[in-house]
């Protein structure tokens, strides 16, 4: 009888403490959590944004950092005050389909989930977010994905597959490594969560039901914020758990194929 | 006596298929498969380790022996892993 497996959680948090506070890292920003307060800075630039009970405040270097700088820490500090409001981020790109119902898929950077969002797009779907939904629970026990504000960009490298980003080229950012463009999608601001799809790029499709502890497991490493371990973390995994249990997931292996047959494959799951 | 019991650092998510642990200090998570997951909701009570031994030997084709010897070990695991503690119990 195999009673336990373990695995080690690979979360994008790098995290360290003392007595006094929680160090934490993820991407480019840092952050130290004391009891009702977070002190942000990032990396690469001296400048500071606090996270005081629910509101962010500028700090020293803030107003002077390049744009970039400050979006990061803007964006981490919105995420922070939202675990406060009882709402979620999950790194996942969210569409919302012709019935009204969000599709979301979770992964890792590069594992699909702009360009499948964007081939939906194409099909009419509205997109709620390209790197990021915000989970919410409804009151009346559904589970309501937010957008997120943030534009879809796509690899310019598509430009070939799909013609009407061919005009787009120009708007490359060169400081983006993957090279992307801003797509222009009919975006949704919230839809009831119908799926969950686990990405992973592989060298055929394949699809398979995903179980809710393979989801669970998943979902924790693309919703990292659960282990700061703060007094919302609770509430925050129990969010995960209500999305893995109660939503049907599927993980999918996924190739360029997918960016011409993802409709057909969404048809699938849903017959 | 020994009573084993969770400790403030685990949230746990039970599931169709079993349960998903997660220490929320050293951050690392494990799954439950059915069985374990049994054993675990014995452990939100506080239990000794005799009376899990008992379920699994009522619910499950296994002998004393194997199910006193899979209990002792995963309890000892999650011992290890900061999930349960020991407790002096009367």
């Amino acid at each position: 009888m195999s009673l336990a497996t373990t695995a080690v959680a690979e979360p994008t948090l790098v995290l360290g403490g003392d007595s006094g506070a929680l160090h934490w890292q993820t991407g480019a920003v840092r952050g130290e959590t004391y009891a009702e307060r977070t002190v942000l800075t990032h990396v690469d630039t001296p400048a500071v944004l606090h996270v005081e009970h629910g509101r962010l405040r500028r700090g020293p270097g803030y107003a002077a950092a390049p744009a970039l700088v400050r979006r990061e820490l803007a964006r981490t500090g919105a995420i922070l005050r939202l675990r406060e409001r009882g709402a979620y981020v999950v790194h996942a790109s969210g569409v919302v389909d012709h019935g009204g119902r969000a599709w979301l898929f979770i992964g890792n950077s590069g594992s699909g989930k702009s360009t499948l969002a964007f081939a939906l797009a194409r099909r009419g779907w509205r997109v709620l977010g390209d790197d990021g939904v915000v989970l919410r629970p409804a009151v009346d026990g559904t589970l309501v994905a937010h957008g997120w504000r943030d534009p879809l960009r796509v690899s310019a490298a598509l430009c070939g597959i799909f013609p009407e980003l061919a005009p787009l080229a120009p708007l490359i950012d060169e400081q983006d490594e993957r090279r992307r463009v801003p797509a222009d999608v009919p975006f949704a601001a919230r839809a009831p969560v119908a799926a969950c799809i686990c990405l992973e790029p592989g060298g055929c499709d394949g699809l398979a039901r995903q179980s809710e502890t393979a989801a669970m497991a998943a979902l924790i490493v693309q919703s990292p914020w659960v282990l700061l371990g703060d007094a919302h973390a609770p509430a925050h995994f129990d969010a995960l758990r209500r999305v893995a249990s109660t939503v049907p997931c599927w993980r999918l292996v996924n190739t360029d194929r997918q960016l011409h047959d993802i409709g057909r494959t969404i048809d699938s799951l849903r017959s | 006596m020994t009573c084993f019991r969770l400790t403030s650092r685990a949230l746990a998510a039970t599931l169709s298929d079993g349960a998903v642990l997660l220490n929320l200090h050293t951050k690392r998570y494990f799954s439950l498969n059915e069985t374990g997951t049994r054993v675990w909701t014995h452990l939100q009570r506080g239990t000794r380790a005799e009376p899990i031994i008992a379920t699994l030997l009522a619910e499950y084709e296994v002998d004393e022996l194997e199910a006193r010897r899979t209990v002792l070990s995963l309890l000892d695991e999650l011992v290890g892993e900061g999930l349960v503690e020991r407790v002096e119990c009367s």
